[in-house]
């Protein structure tokens, strides 16, 4: 298993969308060390032939709906908890530079 | 009032022998006195429950017919929605949120008549196992303010025990309703995945995830159980099984129960959690069960498994709380990515950021076949195991937690408290049902439990054993002193 650095750090920061200050990523960087250095075990676990477990329940099954049109949340109420929104509709910094 | 069951309290507001309002009033009351040193408490509702609780005394006037939680007061942890009020789910970063709807288990208590009194502390997005994740305040354990109520669902079992309401609500993704309630002395019930709508509960795990009771009584735990153990629409992982009837065979006893005890699982165990599980398992064979030696050594990998699958599954569940739909935004942010990027960072508390990045490297390029998808195999083994082991035992036996409730702050090493949830998390990895009970008292006076395991969709002989041990032992009778003032 890998070696997690300041390099892994910064790739993992991009892929969550999470800035952390200097002194969060020292701890972190600390912290997942000593974690991932304790997950090395399952290293020592025949897992030959065996299939990942996708569900818990076996009896599990896809379930299925008609296709309708439901009122399940007003405008309104959605948007009370936005943020920022203008006209009804959710406001986001601009997202394509202008010219 | 306090030390009633919520069946009492519901007869004797069927009888007339007091009121809804008076109920409420009480334990408001209680609340507003008892909780400024317990801190179990985010949000109290005394002007919605009072108006609830009198639209109940007229309803009753008017002989209308009452539901099984008539004027039982009841809490709900805060990611869990109650319509209108915030679901903060102890973090910074939904200050501001109400929940748009009921989550089915609301609707379905409310149904019953049952009053939301409040929402309870716990860790951020319920990732803790003592509740001082919580970024809004910090839950003492009723039974000595010094250490912790256990975690995540702290300030539900911290509610109950303290006699503050008898029926609270949690979430259990590796032992948060479990671990608590023997912290602090109480029944905590984590049902078979599935068993419990989640819809309306926020997801951390959601391979994990189910919504439990926590109360001070096996006889509450199984009447809620009827109440919200049905299928859901609004939740695809809902069990297709009909809703069961759990209070019927509760006296029926354990004799010719078979109880497996994986005792080289337990090796090393504290001294005094050993001599206490011992005693739970001595009552249990004088109640008529057989004692059975079990092999369950492959669930001391049970923490690595665990804490790949659940902090991948929140790393992809936080995702949605990026300050745009909901949340608070950062003001610094200038661009979009700023808005994720800030918004998170000054949002969220340092485990809720130290998992999400944890499970984002376990799900990278390069690294998900050696942790994601080694853990799933792993998991389907444990689930192997604990189905050999159902072939020829009806319930498996352990200790809820390897340690007694410790001092708020004394575990600083993330890692160490990890540990702690060796005995709950094998339970939900494997989709089991299992039940807290309260076991007896550590030398220090402090409450410990016994964890008994069904296979899945046998919630019931869970209960009904949980029960006749209970019944023997009578430990859930034991209240904090704190929670004895009138």
């Amino acid at each position: 298993m890998a070696q997690i650095n300041r390099d892994t750090i910064k790739l993992l920061k991009q892929l969550c969308r999470i800035d952390y200050t200097e002194e969060e990523e020292t701890k972190l960087l600390h912290d997942l060390e000593k974690i991932l250095a304790y997950f090395e075990q399952l290293k020592e676990i025949n897992t030959d032939g065996v299939p990942p477990c996708n569900h818990v329940l076996e009896d599990i099954a896809n379930v299925m709906r008609e296709d309708e049109v439901k009122e399940v949340m007003p405008r309104d109420v959605f948007l009370s908890n936005v943020p920022s929104h203008t006209g009804g509709m959710v406001k986001v910094p601009p997202v394509i530079k202008g010219r | 009032m306090h030390q009633l069951s919520a069946r009492e309290l519901r007869q004797r507001f069927l009888k007339g022998e007091t009121t809804a309002e008076n109920i409420v009033k009480y334990f408001l009351e209680r609340i507003d006195r008892l909780d400024k040193d317990i801190g179990a408490f985010l949000a109290v509702f005394h002007q919605s429950a009072l108006a609830k609780a009198r639209h109940l005394d007229e309803k009753k006037a008017q002989g209308a017919p009452l539901g099984k939680l008539a004027g039982v007061p009841v809490a709900f942890k805060d990611n869990i929605h109650v319509r209108g009020e915030i679901s903060s789910c102890g973090s910074k970063f939904l200050t501001n949120y109400r929940a748009p709807f009921n989550s089915t288990v609301t609707d379905l208590i409310e149904a019953e008549d049952a009053i939301v009194i409040g929402k309870t502390n716990c860790d951020e997005f319920a990732m803790g196992s003592s509740t001082e994740n919580s970024a809004l305040q910090v839950t003492h354990n009723p039974w000595n303010l010094n250490v912790v109520p256990g975690g995540s669902s702290g300030g539900s079992a911290a509610a109950v025990a303290a006699r503050l309401c008898p029926i609270a609500f949690g979430s259990d993704t590796g032992g948060s309703i479990r671990q608590p309630a023997a912290l602090c002395g109480i029944v905590g019930f984590k049902p078979t995945y599935g068993r419990v709508s989640r819809y309306g509960l926020v997801a951390f795990g959601s391979s994990l995830d189910q919504i439990g009771p926590l109360t001070t009584n096996v006889e509450d735990a199984a009447l809620v159980m009827e109440i919200i153990g049905r299928q859901c629409e609004k939740d695809s992982t809902s069990l297709s099984a009909p809703p069961e009837s759990y209070l019927e065979t509760f006296t029926n006893g354990i004799a010719g129960m078979r109880i497996g005890v994986p005792w080289d699982f337990l090796k090393g165990l504290r001294p005094e959690v050993l001599a206490n599980f011992q005693a739970s398992i001595d009552m249990l064979k004088e109640q008529g069960a057989e004692i059975v030696d079990v092999d369950l050594s492959i669930m001391k990998h049970a923490i690595p498994v665990y804490y790949i699958i659940a902090t991948a599954e929140a790393s992809t569940n936080l995702a949605r709380f990026d300050g745009i739909r909901y949340g608070v935004r950062s003001a610094r942010a200038k661009t979009l990515d700023e808005v994720y990027d800030y918004s998170k960072e000054e949002g969220y508390g340092p485990e809720v950021k130290r998992r999400i990045l944890l499970g984002t490297y376990v799900l990278s390029a390069g690294y998900q076949d050696a942790y994601y998808k080694k853990a799933q195999k792993v998991r389907t083994l444990m689930i192997r195991r604990f189905k050999e082991i159902f072939h020829d035992c009806h319930l498996v036996a352990t200790p809820v937690s390897p340690i007694e409730a410790f001092g708020i702050g004394a575990i600083k090493d993330p890692l160490e408290m990890y540990l702690a949830d060796i005995f709950t998390i094998p339970v939900n990895l494997c989709g089991l049902p299992a039940v807290s009970v309260p076991s007896g008292f550590s030398p220090a006076g402090l409450p410990l439990g016994l964890q008994l395991i069904g296979p899945q969709k046998h919630d019931k002989n869970v209960l009904h054993a949980a029960y006749t041990f209970d019944q023997a032992a009578k430990f859930s009778s034991k209240m904090p002193p704190l929670a004895k003032q009138g």
